[in-house]
């Protein structure tokens, strides 16, 4: 028996997709010698367990059908029937399932109502006389259809799931970085982050160390996507923990490289400028590893970078030193940090922002305080960029010293 | 993004042209893996015609250069653009990857 149904199936080309068969399929004709006939010719596919063949007499019945049986995947349809006929049956199918194939039967060379049937979405059309064998190729190839089509809305699921994933990502990314700022009579402290569509890199961290000094750090991961967003995150961890317990820029930023670089299998790695502040005396001491050198604003507007002084972004070799050095705040200073998202932010003409555009964004207007002046960089920015798409993480912090 | 190879006195010359960020930088490290051969004693990236990269067209050049250590495989770049050197130098990279002038250079150095 089991070889009989084999040789059997084996000329017919059947939906061959993973579904849960059987597909169930609803005829609709007032003719009331089609059912048997139906049964009898189709008598192979649905002993094989493939199809289940339901019946309706009219378009009435059969939207009652589908609304009672909800797994009903195909209709095959006469046209002409009492009370409801198959062609107003076409329009009202979408409104109970819009994932049913249909397929319309006709008289031969009906031409008219042929195109009728199929501007209502029909899928195919079968003739009468029914030819059985062109039947069963119709069901087939129809029902193929439809598993496709269902995987592509499965996938377009998946697909809307992984971007949701990307979006918590990202509010993840968001929501770690600290939005208030210590306020003190000496130094006002800002920062910012204007996220790429991307899950980006950056972050930054203000941190309360001992005796009033205050831990400053901005960072740029390489890459993005959420593999970036976790090293990110590993990275922000432990130079948090890191900086906690060592006084000296240069090395906390020696010790969260060699943390970074052991368990790095990716080769990511993350610019980091940390910087400790000394509000008494104004001096900034700060290790740089590999990060754009911050701009020291004074108080007339004029500006400068601050020095080079060595320095390898974090991941990347193991046991290397990290140089260090002191710089003063004079009161009306500004030391801004930034991330690479400013100066390579880009115009319609390909231009990138660049560091000139920085230092002239402060030659006439001096900032009066530090989140004047990270609004001022990103008004900058957005003014350049104009609609050019933001193709990373725009990010400043500031410190002000009163 | 399209590359070109040569091979001088063993070491692969590998010219690429326009930007390295990460919309391309997958597929740059993949073409550069498919042309470099266990028998070459070098391989150099010509950025002559590369006028930016970013961080994760960075991270290429690291995972290439991890790579090719391991192969005991010469590794350099070369014949930077003023911006792309600026790169190099603020990120650190121009301590751990060899930078040549010319490609003649590199050539004569890694063979």
């Amino acid at each position: 028996m089991a070889s009989e149904k084999r040789s059997r199936r084996s000329g017919e080309a059947g939906p061959e997709t993973s579904h849960t068969y059987p597909y169930k399929i609803l005829v609709v004709d007032d003719e009331p010698d089609l059912q048997p006939l139906i049964l009898q010719r189709m008598r192979r596919p649905i002993r094989a367990g493939k199809y289940v063949f339901t019946f309706a007499q009219n378009g009435v019945e059969a939207l009652q059908k589908l609304n009672a049986e909800p797994d009903i995947d195909m209709v095959v349809s006469d046209i002409n029937m009492p009370q409801m006929d198959g062609l107003t049956l076409l329009e009202q199918i979408p409104s109970v399932n819009p994932n049913i194939r249909s397929v319309i039967i006709s008289a031969y060379g009906d031409m008219q109502n042929i195109r009728t049937a199929m501007n209502r979405g029909a899928f195919d059309f079968v003739t009468k006389p029914l030819d059985f064998k062109d039947l069963r190729h119709t069901i087939a190839r129809t029902l193929r259809n439809l598993v496709e089509w269902r995987e592509a809305l499965a996938s377009r699921d998946q697909l809307v799931v992984l971007q949701n994933e990307l979006d918590v990502a990202s509010k993840i990314q968001q929501s770690i970085l600290p939005t208030e700022f210590p306020q003190h009579d000496n130094y006002g402290i800002h920062a910012s982050m204007e996220p790429a569509r991307n899950v980006g890199g950056d972050f930054y961290d203000i941190l309360m160390l001992e005796r009033d000094h205050v831990g400053l750090a901005i960072a740029d991961v390489s890459d993005k996507g959420v593999p970036a967003s976790l090293f990110m995150m590993s990275s922000r961890t432990l130079l948090k923990g890191t900086a906690i317990g060592l006084p000296q820029p240069g090395d906390v930023l020696s010790d969260v490289n060699d943390l970074l670089y052991e368990e790095n299998e990716t080769a990511m790695f993350v610019t980091v400028f940390y910087a400790v502040y000394s509000p008494m005396t104004g001096e900034m001491t700060y290790a740089n590893g590999g990060h754009n050198p911050p701009l020291l604003i004074h108080a007339d507007g004029s500006s400068e970078f601050v020095p080079q002084i060595g320095g390898i972004a974090l991941g990347i070799a193991q046991g290397i030193p990290f140089p260090q050095k002191t710089l003063t705040l004079e009161r009306g200073d500004t030391l801004l940090l930034y991330t690479d998202g400013v100066t390579e932010a880009m115009n319609a003409e390909s231009e990138e922002f660049g560091v000139e555009r920085l230092q002239t964004i402060f030659r006439d207007t001096p900032p009066t305080s530090a989140q004047a002046t990270n609004d001022a960089v990103f008004a900058a920015v957005h003014a350049f960029a104009g609609d050019t798409p933001q193709s990373d993480d725009i990010t400043c912090l500031s410190i002000s010293r009163v | 993004m399209e590359i070109n190879t040569e091979r001088t006195d063993g070491v692969l010359v590998i010219n690429a042209e326009g930007r390295i960020d990460g919309s391309n930088s997958a597929q740059f490290l993949e073409s550069i893996q498919a042309v470099v051969s266990d028998d070459d004693n070098g391989v150099v990236l010509d950025f002559g015609g590369i006028n930016y990269i970013s961080s994760a067209g960075l991270r290429v050049i690291l995972l290439l250069a991890k790579e090719l250590r391991q192969k005991q495989t010469g590794f350099g770049v070369c014949s930077l653009s003023s911006s792309v050197k600026e790169i190099f130098t603020i990120s650190g990279f121009d301590q751990i990857i060899a930078i040549f002038d010319s490609g003649a250079d590199a050539v004569s150095s890694l063979k």
